[in-house]
């Protein structure tokens, strides 16, 4: 028998580049399933307690209500405030308020990560540390953005009217354009939780951020801002972070305006990875580890 | 009146005893002073974020339920200066429900001075401190400053502090009697900050009972922004009656509900 079994035959290079090309499709695969499995566990341990929602419900559905008075009395004697009628007002709100609550909170476990040493424990194990947080961290804030959406529905019909969502598309590009503002916010506060390698309490940081987030299409549409500021603003991630979803449900621009918004946000997405990969590269490069 | 003196101490003792814990806490958080003030510098930045949305919503639509800028203002200052001089000074007001339900009191119990005050001054709160200086801030900025003013809103501050601390000190010690108060207490204070930093009018008739009672945002902002907009000293007597009236209320509610309080065994000791 001849020592060139079909083990050791070299295969056709055709036939070669497709097991490669399935090789890396099923590492690929592989890799994306252990990020799945993070984000489900932690979805998961989210709903276990149910009871954890009361505290999150009581406080969106506070802020949407106390908005919804602002935006009745400021339009008392006016049908809109730039172009803004008050039930689209109040529904902007309603929406601009789901990445910032249901994504908004990120911060603080990570920058408790940082100062309990937890960050040395994970750094070390087989995944991106990046990539393991992100599945985590939106694991957990699809299940509390999924029930704020619910409970906000359920507020905008009482203090707004009618569902503002149109149509399939209109409902598409909605949650396309949430789920993007909830992953810059992620990244964002990431970036953020990293200065802890240089400064032990960060928080300050976080505020300032999470304030800009508020001014910057949060609280008020940008078309509320005066001229210079809205220059200055289209030149920030902020406008992605709430205006963007907020605008696309509460007063559907059409499909181009629409597909014109998600692609700004979609560039921003891509400067958070970066942001965010050189933010953990460069404050690893501090990170010093003490026997334990 | 000498019963009284002797179950609760001379307030010569409890002055001294709260000025010696203020210094103590001032003392502790200096320690890290690029922290500090990163904190302080931080929460000012934050706070100042809401004035500019009443600048622009304003600038865009006039008055909003009959508030201008200016009374807007003045409600966050009075507001901001009470929150911070609350926490400030009685830090743990916010981990009292925390301490309850951790056995954590016996520390406190075995000390001469009253459980309730001595727990509540242990700590100060470093971000409070921006609160508290925005206030000031902010009067100082607004139009008509005056040392008569600015006495009667230290004035008006005190006391909003009282009706502050006991308020949020109240929903705490409902740990005593129903265990876990952490979603109770986490509601009161968002509802009675969100309600005090917001025009009084905008939330019609029907809710004003509830600023004058379960959560009095009337007596932390409303009576004081009248006080301040020309009352002057007999709507700060009002306010005064009411930090006396819902700090003896709250300090009832916990010493109530400290007769209930079941021991953690835990060894501790305040360093």
């Amino acid at each position: 028998m001849s020592g060139r079994g079909l083990g050791t035959r070299p295969l056709p290079p055709a036939c070669s580049r497709a097991a490669a090309r399935g090789g890396i499709i099923a590492a690929a695969g592989l890799k994306a399933r252990k990020y799945g499995v993070a984000g489900l566990v932690s979805a998961r341990n989210r709903t276990a307690y149910m009871g954890s929602f009361l505290g999150d419900i009581l406080s969106y559905s506070l802020f949407v209500f106390v908005f919804s008075r602002v935006w009745t009395a400021a339009l008392a004697d006016r049908i809109d405030i730039e172009g803004y009628s008050l039930s689209q007002l109040i529904w902007y709100f309603i929406a601009a308020e789901i990445p910032a609550f249901g994504f908004g909170r990120f911060f603080w476990t990570l920058a408790q990560d940082m100062k309990s040493g937890q960050v040395a424990y994970l750094a070390s194990r087989p995944f991106s540390f990046v990539g393991y947080h992100f599945a985590q961290g939106m694991g957990k804030a699809a299940v509390d953005a999924s029930v704020l959406a619910a409970v906000g529905a359920g507020l905008g019909l009482l203090l707004a009217g009618p569902l503002p969502i149109s149509s399939p598309a209109h409902a598409a590009a909605a949650l396309a354009s949430i789920l993007i503002a909830g992953s810059m916010q992620f990244l964002l506060q990431f970036a953020i939780a990293m200065t802890a390698f240089w400064i032990e309490d960060n928080s300050a940081f976080f505020w300032i951020y999470q304030k800009l987030v508020l001014i910057v299409g949060t609280l008020l549409p940008i078309e509320f801002l005066p001229e210079a500021a809205r220059r200055i603003a289209a030149w920030t991630p902020f406008p992605s972070m709430s205006y963007a979803p907020a605008r696309i449900v509460s007063s559907w621009p059409g499909g181009g305006a629409a597909l014109s918004l998600i692609a700004s946000q979609l560039a921003w997405l891509a400067a958070a990875v970066l942001l965010c990969q050189a933010a953990y590269r460069l404050g690893r490069s501090r990170l010093t580890v003490n026997g334990g | 009146m000498h019963r009284a003196t002797r179950r609760f101490g001379s307030p010569r003792a409890y002055l001294r005893f709260l000025s010696v814990s203020f210094v103590v806490n001032i003392q502790s958080v200096l320690e890290y002073r690029a922290n500090f003030l990163l904190q302080v510098f931080g929460m000012m930045l934050n706070n100042a974020a809401f004035a500019l949305f009443w600048g622009m919503l304003i600038g865009k639509v006039g008055a909003v339920g009959g508030y201008g800028f200016d009374d807007v203002m003045l409600i966050w200052a009075l507001v901001s200066t009470s929150f911070g001089l609350a926490h400030v000074v009685f830090g743990n007001v916010r981990s009292l429900g925390q301490i309850i339900q951790r056995g954590e009191l016996d520390l406190y119990l075995l000390q001469p001075k009253d459980v309730m005050l001595n727990v509540l001054s242990s700590r100060t709160l470093v971000s409070a401190w921006g609160d508290f200086a925005y206030g000031f801030l902010v009067l100082a900025l607004l139009p008509g400053f005056d040392p008569g003013r600015l006495a009667l809103f230290c004035a008006l501050a005190f006391t909003g502090a009282l009706v502050f601390a006991a308020t949020l000190a109240a929903a705490e010690s409902l740990c005593f009697f129903i265990g876990d108060s952490s979603g109770i207490a986490g509601a009161v204070t968002e509802f009675l900050l969100s309600f005090s930093l917001y025009p009084e009018t905008i939330f019609g008739q029907g809710m004003r009972w509830v600023f004058y009672t379960i959560l009095p945002s009337g007596f932390i902002a409303f009576v004081p922004l009248s006080a301040l907009n020309g009352l002057g000293w007999p709507a700060a007597g009002i306010a005064a009656c009411a930090a006396l009236a819902y700090s003896a209320a709250s300090y009832g509610l916990f010493r109530l509900g400290l007769r209930r309080y079941e021991s953690g065994n835990q060894m501790g000791s305040r360093v």
